[in-house]
């Protein structure tokens, strides 16, 4: 047998571990000559969230058993999250698409070959370009590398430029908000802080490995960490918790900023030399007194007063963490608003490219490609973004969208590793879009709620399975590989996909490639190669770090306390409070509905996953939370079923969890729960409210997000 | 090169004309444990000195990586957990605390559970850990009664139906090869730590001393009980506060 050095790494580690394991319970099943199978460890990235923490997928005998944290990848630093570890499950889950599909009926589907798949869609997304123009058309991703790539490259040579993402339901205000202040997002140096403030962002269940890890570091070294939630989360558990009223949070920043600059607290030369409109924001802090803020935030303003002293102590080691979805990502008629104020207070702490403040930092790149690319469209977007939403973000507007085809605007759409039906506010008003059109292909793994509503199922290999296009993350240059030969013979990975259809389409020419000289072209200058790539997973480079403040990227160059852009689209110039759309008043049987996530769940695409199921089962975790002293004025009792009930008369029923940990205005829904696919069959048996299936379509005025906790339900005990 | 770990494979197989460019042994690699299959980066046989697991339940966000680790690691079924936790809410909004406690074999220096089994099947390791013998097992639940602690889970073996006991074997394998526990390895958090029992106890001693500053009733459990445990606790209140605790 020859042997490179390859193999020799294989046999050896296998050698060892099958001589340890010999005494162990768990491979006492396998035969004997199981047992003497060498194991393999498959660098590759994980995918049950969009995070992509490199990984290394142990496989013996060809099927994976384990996954364990890659220590070269910047997202996992050699750990992994609870559902990296469930996600072993979707590989080989009943639940997955495994041939290509065609729609016959509602819910039903026949299996055609390849070829039919795609000369019928080819056809039928010609006649709509034909017929209605590219603005008809749109692609809908999870952003990442391969989508990006391979679908905007199709997307752009068809001349359609509505590429959409699933950030109106995430992070878009708080993206917006960032850009138009600091011209960009960055992180807070959570490795470096003294003191760090973080908003509704609950880094223990809302998981990035690294950043859990981060987290934990900055409690064990004594830093002051303080979560500002209406939930005890499990982040606030283990730091200082200060509760909040939901949809207040722009009115402590303000006060906070009132603190800093009324005790004359803030880096005076930060604001001379890089800020902009100061003297604007300066005439309207005044009304913004801890007091005041503590009639709406229901936060003393001592402890408001200690937070702004605290920060200034540490800054400018000091940092409002920039958040990600939680609090401001997309929940409330404020958030960008909101995401702005966050800024605010970081630029008065003089934090920005300080150790331990807000970081720019830098990642690895990666070369540019060699390839012949499509003009990119520059027609107006099928989706209302610089249109009807000036000011939105080019990550789209997926449920103005499905406004749009149910008004025969918007015709057809291509669908990608992403479930908008289920993970958008209002399946109802997602559904009849979906419906309404001349034709929706999805390329999936999973048989979900949207895949159920295409023409057309184009069936991915699950992760464990494919190759894809390399990533750069932060200093790590990654990518995903087969640790696995395909499970359904029948699957082709995104690549593939877009490829047979560029070629059915006639714009074949742009994806003259394989992914291997894609790949090759993008490591073009980096001191390894393609196959020293694929066999780590992972290889961190050095990167040098910018020091100093940079030239931002607003309009002025500075950072922006007043926005002229804002002014201009009729926003308010420096933002200012302004409440909820839904008011803050409550009626003694209404709540407002929060939705977050759970450490062992990534939005709707994991409760069918058996061994995460089980923690949900054990813990009872898929109720809905209410306040203690609320619920007993309402007779309601831990365990019992409640009904929710909207606005507009739309209802759902829960299970509730009775707590002190939450705030009296909020009921609290974990985010995970109420899948509407038959497939997934565990998911259902489990069962879980979904707030999606009550909360009003609607869209917020600046970036046109979706408003996600604009909910104020009745609830009554059933 | 008997052993090579990947990392040491990768520095040695042609990145080294390019070592500048390269930053592949970062501190914070370094600070993790490795998970890599039969090989043990520090070159020493931990097997010989007393170990310890440290969970310092003051870093823990209850995200269950830990537990679920632990079952891929050790193939268990999926209703099958070695890592269980305790949860206590006090006070009234908007005073609430949440504590927790992790509640698995604590590894007893004394383990009245080896005594007892009538068919042998619990013995110490050289680490200090209680290890089980599943084959031989019979699922009797004698140790379950005299376990200070209630850990061992009686439960039916899927496939055959025999009664066996489940409860933590202090991955008794990868110790055996070097290699740290599985949720030692892979806390999201650092909370869960492993290496010889003096070391263990020196980290929490240090951290309880921290805590002491906002958390006044904060110890560290298992110094003497039991002659010593294998698991040792970091707690931020009494003992007497956790349901599993003596
Ligand atoms: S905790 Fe219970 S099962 Fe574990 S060693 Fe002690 S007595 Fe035995
Ligand atoms: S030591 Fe191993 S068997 Fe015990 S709880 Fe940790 S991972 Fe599970
Ligand atoms: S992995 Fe760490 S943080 Fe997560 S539950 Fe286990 S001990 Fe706690």
């Amino acid at each position: 047998m020859a042997m490179d050095r390859r193999t020799f790494f294989r046999s050896t580690a296998g050698a060892a571990v099958a001589v340890a394991a010999m005494t162990t319970i768990d491979m006492r099943a396998w035969a004997q000559v199981v047992e003497e199978a060498p194991v393999e460890l498959k660098g590759s990235l994980c995918n049950v969230c969009s995070s992509h923490c490199g990984m290394y997928i142990h496989v013996k005998n060809g099927r994976p058993w384990k996954v364990t944290g890659h220590p070269d990848h910047s997202r996992s630093r050699g750990k992994l999250c609870p559902r990296a570890h469930g996600g072993l499950y979707w590989i080989y889950d009943p639940a997955r698409a495994k041939t290509p599909l065609k729609r016959v009926g509602e819910q039903e589907f026949e299996q055609i070959s390849w070829e039919q798949a795609t000369d019928e869609i080819a056809e039928r997304l010609k006649r709509v370009l034909d017929q209605h123009g590219p603005q008809a058309v749109f692609y809908g991703h999870n952003p990442r590398r391969s989508g990006v790539v391979y679908g905007n490259r199709f997307m752009h040579a068809l001349g359609v430029n509505t590429i959409q993402t699933h950030n109106a339901a995430c992070n878009t205000a708080r993206v917006l908000g960032l850009a138009h202040t600091f011209g960009s997002s960055y992180n807070a140096d959570w490795a470096n802080s003294d003191y760090l403030l973080f908003i509704g962002r609950n880094m223990g269940e809302g998981i990035r490995t690294s950043t859990a890890l981060a987290f934990g570091e900055a409690i064990a070294r004594g830093a002051t960490v303080v979560c500002v939630d209406p939930r005890l989360n499990e982040s606030a558990a283990i730091a200082e918790w200060v509760p909040i009223r939901p949809g207040t949070d722009m009115a402590l920043l303000l006060a906070i900023a009132n603190v800093l600059v009324t005790e004359d607290l803030y880096d005076k030369e930060f604001i001379n030399t890089h800020t902009i409109g100061f003297h604007r924001f300066e005439r309207v802090l005044p009304q913004y007194t801890p007091e005041w803020a503590e009639e709406l935030t229901t936060i003393p303003a001592d402890r408001i007063r200690s937070i702004a002293r605290g920060l200034a102590a540490a800054a400018p080691a000091a940092a409002v963490d920039t958040g990600w979805k939680g609090a401001f990502g997309a929940a409330y008629a404020n958030s960008t608003d909101t995401a702005r104020a966050v800024a605010y207070v970081n630029a008065l702490l003089g934090n920005l490219n300080k150790r331990g403040g807000i970081r720019i930092s830098r990642g690895a790149s990666l070369a540019s490609l060699p390839f012949q690319a499509p003009e990119t469209p520059t027609g107006p977007r099928g989706d209302g973004v610089g249109t009807d939403y000036p000011l939105a973000t080019g990550h789209g507007l997926p449920h103005l969208s499905m406004e749009k085809a149910q008004k025969g605007l918007v015709k057809a759409g291509i669908i990608r590793h992403h479930n908008p039906l289920r993970t958008i506010p209002d399946y109802d008003h997602m559904l009849a879009g979906y419906r309404s059109l001349d034709l929706l292909v999805v390329i999936e793994t999973h048989m979900t709620e949207t895949a159920l509503e295409a023409d057309y199922i184009l069936p991915e290999p699950s992760f464990a399975e494919r190759e894809e296009v390399i990533e750069a993350t932060g200093p790590s240059i990654c990518m995903r590989t087969k640790a696995i030969e395909k499970v359904h013979p029948e699957t082709k990975s995104f690549d593939e996909i877009i490829t047979l259809l560029a070629n059915k389409m006639g714009v074949g020419r742009y994806f003259d490639f394989t992914l291997d000289e894609l790949n090759e072209a993008l490591l073009s200058g980096q001191p390894f190669s393609l196959a020293d790539l694929r066999e780590a997973g992972s290889i961190e480079v050095s990167v040098d770090q910018p020091e100093g403040v940079p030239e931002l990227n607003t309009p002025s160059g500075k950072f922006e306390f007043y926005s002229q852009r804002f002014a201009d689209e009729g926003f308010n110039g420096v933002a200012e409070w302004y409440p909820p759309e839904t008011g803050l008043q409550l009626r003694e049987n209404e709540f407002r509905v929060v939705h977050g996530k759970q450490a062992y769940h990534s939005h709707c695409a994991t409760a069918n996953i058996p061994m995460l199921a089980q923690v949900t089962k054990d813990y009872d975790t898929n109720r809905v939370w209410l306040n203690a002293e609320r619920a007993a004025n309402l007779g309601i009792s831990d365990g019992d079923y409640v009904r929710f009930t909207a606005p507009d008369g739309r209802s759902g029923e829960a299970r509730v969890k009775v707590t002190e940990r939450i705030h009296p205005d909020m009921a609290f829904a974990p985010g995970a729960y109420g899948n509407r696919t038959p497939y997934f069959e565990l998911s259902e048996k489990l069962g879980g409210f979904n707030p999606h299936d009550i909360t009003a379509y609607r869209s917020e005025p600046i970036v046109g997000h979706t408003m996600m906790s604009e909910l104020i339900v009745e609830v009554k005990r059933v | 090169m008997g052993r090579v770990s990947r990392r040491q494979f990768l520095k040695a197989s042609g990145f080294a004309g390019a070592a500048t460019a390269l930053v592949t042994g970062t501190a914070a690699a370094q600070t993790v444990s490795p998970n890599l299959e039969g090989t043990s980066e520090n070159g020493q046989n931990p097997a010989t000195n007393r170990m310890a697991m440290l969970m310092d339940n003051s870093l823990c966000v209850n995200c269950h990586s830990c537990r679920l680790a632990c079952q891929n690691e050790n193939k268990l079924p999926v209703t099958e957990k070695y890592i269980r936790f305790d949860y206590i809410e006090t006070g009234r909004f908007p005073n609430v605390k949440r504590l927790l406690n992790r509640h698995s074999c604590m590894h007893c220096e004394e383990a009245p559970c080896i005594g007892v089994c009538p068919v042998n099947a619990l013995e110490k390791g050289a680490e200090g850990f209680t290890h089980t013998d599943f084959e031989t097992c019979i699922g009797c639940g004698v140790c379950l009664h005299v376990c200070p602690f209630e850990v061992p889970v009686i439960s039916e073996e899927a496939g055959t139906g025999k009664p066996k006991m489940y409860k933590c074997n202090g991955c008794r394998h990868l110790i055996a090869a070097g290699i740290a526990p599985a949720c030692a390895t892979n806390c999201i958090t650092g909370a869960v730590q492993y290496g010889t029992w003096d070391e263990m106890r020196a980290k929490a001693e240090e951290r309880v001393a921290k805590l002491r500053a906002t958390s006044p009733g904060a110890n560290v459990y298992g110094i003497d009980e039991q002659g010593g445990l294998g698991l040792l606790l970091v707690l931020r209140t009494p003992p007497a506060d956790y349901p599993h605790l003596v």
